[in-house]
């Protein structure tokens, strides 16, 4: 029987995988569109970055993807929000 | 003026050492306290929490930190907290602490609270134990909050804050899959700090949301997910309300 492949579930286990993995990743958000993945998220370091898109390429071999993966700054706020 | 800096889902072990601390190093010049809205490591170990709290051990201002679902992840969230408050850092859960600023009386009540979802498309305490158990917890997580912010107010506190990990509002998830907002944050602690009243709440956890927004009852929510203000914290100035 001709296995089928069923993008929804390559993404579920990509996700459980960010999870369990060191890295514990929650943040990275991924979707199925059309015969692509996408993931998109902002990472705290560029090491981080380099892990996730270890384990996307890894998880989804063989699937086509994109990612729009960006690191946050670490410096301190130019100014404050005056709430009152 | 009351200046209050805030951030969370710093997520810190030892591999990000020191990232943090030249930022928080000029906090003594732009503000007067810190708040760290939870997810401080990223499983919760010992040995996680001991970068998070030297991160933050001698800084000018005083720190105040819930806990979030990180730092659960090991079971053992009482051992994070005794390793952050070794360092000084005022670890809240259903509880809250006051600061004199400048002659004003600032109170943070806070809670990590939990998920269950927002009015109109909750869950509700009904069915199997595990349904139950859950929105039970939220329901004592937002309960400890409002107990928390309505003994702030008995104390005479000029400002209060209400600082959660969990989102009290739909507002400042926006970007977020919808689908998952019931994992995201709960009403039960908007209806809390509505009822009990606060200045401003701050909150993490949805590192795909948005900074702004606001509760029913017209209490302003920031959601300080570094990834969401992109920088080591935010800063908020706040003027206590006059009679």
């Amino acid at each position: 029987m001709m296995s089928v492949e069923n993008l929804d579930y390559r993404v579920e286990h990509l996700r459980d995988r960010l999870a369990r993995e060191d890295i514990a990743e929650l943040g990275v958000r991924v979707e199925a569109r059309g015969a692509w993945v996408m993931v998109w998220g902002t990472l705290a370091d560029a090491g981080s970055r380099a892990a996730v898109l270890r384990i996307v390429a890894d998880e989804l071999e063989g699937v086509p993807w994109h990612e729009d993966l960006t690191v946050h700054r670490v410096g301190p706020p130019g100014a404050a929000e005056v709430l009152s | 003026m009351i200046r209050v800096a805030a951030v969370g889902d710093i997520h810190l072990g030892p591999g990000s050492a020191g990232v943090l601390r030249p930022a928080f190093d000029t906090l003594g010049d732009c503000a007067d306290l810190l708040l760290l809205a939870g997810d401080l490591t990223r499983h919760g170990t010992r040995e996680e929490a001991r970068v998070v709290a030297e991160e933050v051990a001698g800084l000018p201002v005083p720190v105040v930190a819930v806990l979030g679902n990180h730092d659960y992840q090991s079971d053992q969230p009482d051992l994070v907290a005794r390793e952050l408050a070794a360092e000084g850092v005022h670890v809240l859960e259903g509880d809250g602490v006051t600061f004199d600023v400048r002659g004003v009386t600032v109170g943070i009540a806070g809670t990590k609270g939990f998920g269950g979802g927002f009015a109109g498309r909750s869950a509700t305490e009904f069915g199997e134990p595990e349904m139950k158990a859950f929105i039970r917890y939220s329901r004592a997580c937002a309960d400890g909050l409002g107990r928390s912010l309505r003994e702030l107010r008995t104390r005479g506190c000029g400002l209060r804050v209400a600082l959660t990990h969990f989102s009290p509002v739909p507002d400042t998830l926006a970007g977020e899959p919808p689908e998952i907002y019931p994992f995201l944050g709960s009403y039960l602690l908007a209806e809390a700090i509505d009822e009990a009243g606060a200045d401003l709440a701050v909150h993490g956890h949805a590192h795909l949301g948005t900074e702004h927004g606001m509760t029913g009852g017209g209490v302003r929510v920031r959601n300080v997910a570094m990834p969401v203000i992109d920088r080591a914290f935010a800063v908020y100035h706040l003027s206590p309300p006059t009679d």
